[in-house]
């Protein structure tokens, strides 16, 4: 095989890792810290992505349309995460999982419903500003240029999650409610706030995820399908709650898919599936400790 | 002289004969009028397409009903079958078994369409087929009951073949999405190549999921293989996806590719000046092609209704529209086998000329459109160029290919 071949697939795998770990560590911290699977972070996903068109339309002129289109779309995924944790979600927490699950699932079926009747059945294409539209080559290979925004955003990301768990208070205490929610809540600390702040940390991870790929691809109903099976898939051989098994997920999971095309065109879409069920044989608990 | 005189009166007198039959009988008129039932995609994603079908059959009946079809007016009524082909057969069931249609139409779905199908013919019932393009409708698993006037995928792999192969392209690459009409377009294709180009070489196959959202990896994968031309077999918002990632990263320029439908309006409306200039592909209508004054009538009429242009959707809604009424025409009568027999073999005059339902398969015979996408100062988005008319009969596969497809299937 030609190695240069090989570097050039690792390379674009290596960009489509940066989104799930963008999205998948969000789902990982709303699992990690609040134990609840969240069945509606790809609704958050895509609406990120339509918000985010949206924006880059309003501004269409402006230089600065798609770059002020990345920080609105995930405000506003947050917003509805706040909203949707401190009215319904916040009440639910002492049931048992299928009864949360069976809620975002709810509040899933509603955003979509929402989506379709805000932006409409049609798909959308948000045309990245001229300086980041074609490509550059990197290693004889077209990488587009946009594709060097997400990997920036990625490390970017994943040091301000570093920060935040391990250099804040609130990142400590959601830590340590993560391992022992009653043990903390003895201590005296209002675990409920810091539940809703690492709720809205995820769902904006979720929106930034979203805003980041719209640029990329055809934003269209149904776009966070494939994107909530893979990040559950990530999130589950990282090691559940574990940011880092995230990371090791996505960049798992992305060049798997990337390399594997060279290996096996026609097929290549099972590479990453037979990845994981090889990962969950070996170690049924993910990569990484789980904190479950 | 004598004998020319009683000539003369015995024609008269057949003539009167025939004119009085006529008029005993009286003009054919229907006992009321004709019901039509659509079941289609209204909702998710593939109304879009739905949607525009049903905006052209409306044109064509404001068109039909102002006259009337021997004193009857048509009338429909419409079902959203979520594009789901469990929910579209109860919907065609409901349609005939209680609101007594007279006949159906629709879908979007391939699937849909095929289970339809088979229900149509357990009942009797004609149903016209009119966006979905599996080839096995009219072929494999045609019958008498139903019809097609969309193109399809066989007309489409053998128009682009033949195309590709004038282009003197055999070395080819396939990409295509892992799904029922990116398999049946990519074989047919693959099939009427090998028959035109035995020596044709299949190089590789790269499949990925629908709804994949980043195709770099797969379209990267492809250019380093270094293949002399590619196919593709995709639509809709995947289409649109192979679209975008193809310029971004200069794909066209190195490796020729074929897409059906990648020059559709459809497609690149939305697009913008994301879609890349030199793609290879056919579709069935376009509204600026050919630039003739029935085209540019409908267009003109359609706009007014509905402001954007029309898609190929509303040109199949608007033809089935007038076939249905042709041959309602023709037949004089509500009965649905003198309808069928009507239908058979129909010429109507279209937007793109003149359209024949074939007899032998009831597949009507569109002409495809071949060319390749470029940019166009009058519009923000890309057109078609180097426009090259396949009339239906060379596009389409044989009655006997047909024939042959239905025993197999048997």
């Amino acid at each position: 095989m030609d190695p240069s071949a090989v570097l050039g697939q690792l390379l674009v795998g290596l960009s489509r890792a940066m989104i799930l770990f963008i999205v998948s560590a969000g789902l990982s911290l709303v699992l990690g810290v609040l134990r609840v699977p969240n069945i509606f972070h790809g609704s958050l996903y895509m609406i990120g992505a339509f918000v985010a068109w949206t924006v880059a339309e309003v501004l269409r002129d402006r230089a600065a349309g798609l770059w002020v289109a990345l920080l609105v779309a995930p405000a506003i995924t947050a917003t509805v995460g706040l909203v949707v944790e401190r009215t319904l979600l916040s009440r639910l927490y002492h049931r048992e999982h299928l009864m949360l699950i069976l809620f975002t699932f709810g509040v899933m079926l509603i955003l979509n419903d929402l989506v379709k009747l805000a932006w409409g059945p049609t798909y959308r294409s948000l045309v990245p500003p001229p300086e980041l539209q074609g490509s550059t080559l990197v290693l004889g290979v077209a990488l587009p240029r946009f594709h060097l925004v997400l990997f920036v955003a990625g490390p970017v990301v994943a040091a301000a999650l570093w920060w935040f768990a391990h250099r804040t208070r609130v990142g400590k205490i959601a830590r340590a409610a993560a391992v022992d929610r009653e043990m903390v809540a003895v201590l005296g600390i209002d675990v409920s706030r810091v539940f809703a702040l690492a709720f809205v940390v995820g769902c904006f991870l979720a929106g930034l995820g979203g805003a980041l790929v719209a640029p990329t691809t055809s934003i269209t109903l149904g776009m966070d399908h494939a994107l909530l099976i893979e990040s559950f898939l990530i999130v589950i051989i990282g090691g559940l709650g574990n940011l880092w098994g995230a990371l090791a997920g996505s960049l798992l999971f992305g060049v798997t898919q990337s390399v594997g095309l060279l290996i096996w065109p026609q097929f290549a879409v099972a590479f990453p599936y037979a990845l994981t069920v090889a990962i969950l044989l070996v170690r049924p608990a993910g990569l990484l400790r789980s904190v479950w | 002289m004598v004998r020319t005189l009683w000539a003369l009166l015995a024609a008269a007198a057949l003539a009167a004969g025939i004119l009085s039959g006529m008029g005993a009988a009286g003009p054919a008129r229907l006992e009321r009028n004709i019901k039509v039932g659509i079941v289609d995609t209204y909702s998710g994603p593939p109304a879009v397409f739905g949607n525009d079908a049903l905006n052209g059959f409306r044109l064509a009946l404001s068109e039909i009903n102002r006259d009337g079809i021997h004193g009857a007016r048509i009338e429909f009524v419409t079902r959203d079958e979520k594009f789901s082909p469990e929910i579209g057969l109860s919907m065609a069931r409901e349609l005939v078994l209680q609101e007594r249609v007279d006949l159906l139409v629709g879908t979007i779905n391939s699937a849909t369409a095929l289970a339809i199908s088979a229900f149509a013919r357990e009942q009797r019932v004609p149903f016209i087929v009119w966006i979905s393009k599996s080839e096995a409708i009219t072929g494999a698993r045609g019958h008498r009951y139903v019809f097609s006037t969309t193109e399809n995928t066989a007309m489409a792999g053998k128009a682009l073949a033949e195309a590709m192969v004038r282009k003197g392209y055999t070395r080819f690459w396939i990409g295509a999405e892992d799904y029922e009409y990116g398999h049946a377009v990519t074989n047919s294709f693959w099939r009427f190549m090998k028959r035109l180009r035995p020596e044709a070489q299949l190089l590789g196959q790269t499949w990925w999921r629908t709804g994949e959202p980043d195709l770099v990896p797969y379209l990267t994968q492809i250019l380093q293989a270094r293949p002399q031309a590619a196919f593709f077999g995709t639509g809709g918002a995947g289409m649109a996806n192979v679209l975008r990632t193809m310029k971004v990263i200069g794909f066209a320029e190195r490796v020729p590719s074929a897409i059906h439908t990648a020059i559709d309006v459809t497609v690149l409306r939305p697009l913008g000046t994301a879609a890349p200039e030199g793609v290879f592909g056919t579709t069935d209508y376009l509204f600026y092609y050919p630039d003739t004054p029935a085209n540019r009538k409908f267009v003109q009429d359609f706009q007014a209704a509905y402001r954007d242009p029309p898609g190929f959707p509303a040109f199949h809604g608007y033809i089935t529209a007038h076939f249905i009424a042709e041959a309602y025409r023709k037949a004089g009568s509500l009965d649905r086998e003198r309808f069928i027999n009507a239908l058979e073999g129909l010429r109507i005059r279209t937007p793109v000329g003149e359209v024949e339902m074939r007899t032998c398969d009831h597949q009507a015979m569109l002409p495809l459109f071949f060319g390749v996408t470029r940019r166009d100062p009058r519009f923000p988005f890309l057109v078609a160029g180097d426009l090259v008319t396949i009339p239906g009969r060379d596009a389409m596969p044989t009655c006997e290919d047909i024939r042959r497809a239905r025993e197999r299937a048997q």
